[in-house]
């Protein structure tokens, strides 16, 4: 009885008929390549659960570099469940940026960044270059030797690049160096900053998906296909996958705790055989292939000259690729997507197995 | 001369820091075998939860295509309303 007076308090109050009448028109095409439609909701269900277990532990996290280290050792070994909390976080983590590279090499292959979709793809890239930080800042928070040493290297990296590097280098680091304003710096961009920027550009994500509808893939475009309702059929089928996601990643968790290393020391040298995260794996590959010195300039600033060149391109290619946004086939464009595609994997094992 | 042993043995303490061992790894997982039995305990009962609720979400989809393959769920129209 107390059910229907509220739902009728609701009812007289929001078109709850208009927007469950709305909900049901959105159609999504049926077609064998439909399986990459669920990319994009792990990667949001995985966002959702990296907020909750991060507002847990942040409960108990210390942002200090004196510390910040040993109060993840006690959130892991003294709290009740806390080693459980940290493990999903990190692991959520791991899982949200494979779903998402998963999701922006799909796009990419099936083009579905072709017009009227580029923003869709720009704010796309947005969350993953975004993801990637988010992975960065956490892993720094753990302010252990090895973090220390990768965001020394990820810094210096960035501070290669001609004319701003010198700016975003001394941004990211708050000072000169790798030092506790960096930790504090990076623990407002893991925690405030960039869970905003997230939460606008999903937010926008989401609407413009909403607006276009879902991409059918260019050959299949003009054949007539059957569509199927987003709620509830395509919506049960989500939660299906989302449970098995929470399931792969609650395993995860249990069985493979990550490590805690010994507690940064700003003045010793970096540990041997550091690698970084395997998100970065690929340009640390990348680096490695260039000399010291080419034609009488630093190897390393030419490699990330061309590195940065390689991911601008990616990002602008609906504004490239002009043969697809007028409907017709681009050869080239899908070789540029499979080149890419297995450049990113092929790097990636390399930088893992060596 | 109180001062000249104070300072031999603040170096000698010093360097036994150098013969110091490595210190252990954080435990980063519960080490208790009840707490262990209970954890793995606990993730099997979730993966039989997750799979009795991937069945009934199924179930429920397919009744779903069912009604609306026989078209049951669709408006119909100018339906005499009962006032």
């Amino acid at each position: 009885m107390s059910c229907q007076r509220l739902r009728n308090w609701i009812e007289e109050r929001y078109d709850v008929e208009g927007m469950k009448r709305l909900a049901r028109h959105k159609l999504v095409p049926v077609h064998q390549y439909e399986i990459w439609y669920y990319t994009g909701g792990i990667a949001m269900f995985l966002f959702i659960l990296q907020f909750i277990t991060g507002m847990v532990l942040s409960f108990y996290y210390i942002p200090y570099f004196e510390h910040a280290n040993k109060s993840i050792i006690e959130i892991v070994t003294k709290l009740n469940m806390g080693w459980f909390f940290r493990s999903l976080h990190h692991w959520g983590a791991q899982l949200a940026i494979t779903a998402l590279f998963i999701h922006v090499f799909s796009t990419l292959l099936l083009k579905s960044y072709r017009k009227p979709r580029e923003l869709l793809w720009i704010s796309g890239f947005m969350l993953l270059g975004i993801s990637i930080f988010f992975g960065l800042s956490g892993y720094f928070l753990l302010w252990d030797e090895r973090a220390f040493a990768a965001v020394r290297v990820a810094t210096g990296g960035a501070g290669n690049l001609p004319v701003i590097g010198g700016f975003i280098k001394a941004f990211l680091r708050g000072g000169l160096d790798v030092t506790g304003d960096t930790l504090t710096r990076f623990y407002a961009f893991h925690v405030s900053v960039l869970p905003l920027i997230t939460l606008f550009l999903v937010g926008i994500h989401v609407l413009l998906v909403q607006y276009h509808g879902m991409s059918v893939p260019m050959s299949l475009e003009k054949k007539p296909l059957k569509q199927i309702p987003f709620f509830p059929n395509l919506f049960y089928k989500d939660l299906i996958i989302w449970l098995l996601v929470l399931g792969l990643t609650v395993t995860l968790a249990t069985l493979l705790p990550p490590e805690i290393g010994k507690k940064a020391d700003p003045l010793a040298p970096a540990p041997e055989n550091i690698k970084p995260e395997w998100y970065f794996l690929f340009l640390f590959q990348t680096l490695k292939l260039f000399p010291g010195e080419i034609l009488g300039m630093n190897g390393e600033t030419i490699a990330i000259i061309l590195i940065s060149c390689g991911i601008l391109f990616f990002f602008l290619i609906p504004f490239f690729d002009r043969r697809s946004s007028r409907g017709e086939k681009s050869v080239l464009f899908t070789w540029i997507g499979v080149f890419y595609t297995l450049y990113f994997i092929v790097m990636t094992i390399i930088g893992f197995l060596s | 001369m109180k001062r000249i042993i104070f300072a031999f043995l603040s170096v000698i303490a010093c360097a036994l820091d150098l013969f110091a061992q490595e210190a252990a790894p954080v435990e980063v997982f519960p080490t208790a075998p009840y707490d262990r039995y209970i954890i793995f305990q606990s993730l099997a009962l979730f993966w039989v939860a997750i799979v009795g609720l991937i069945v009934i979400i199924r179930m429920k989809l397919k009744e779903i295509e069912r009604v609306q393959k026989m078209g049951i769920d669709r408006e119909e129209k100018d339906i005499p309303l009962l006032d």
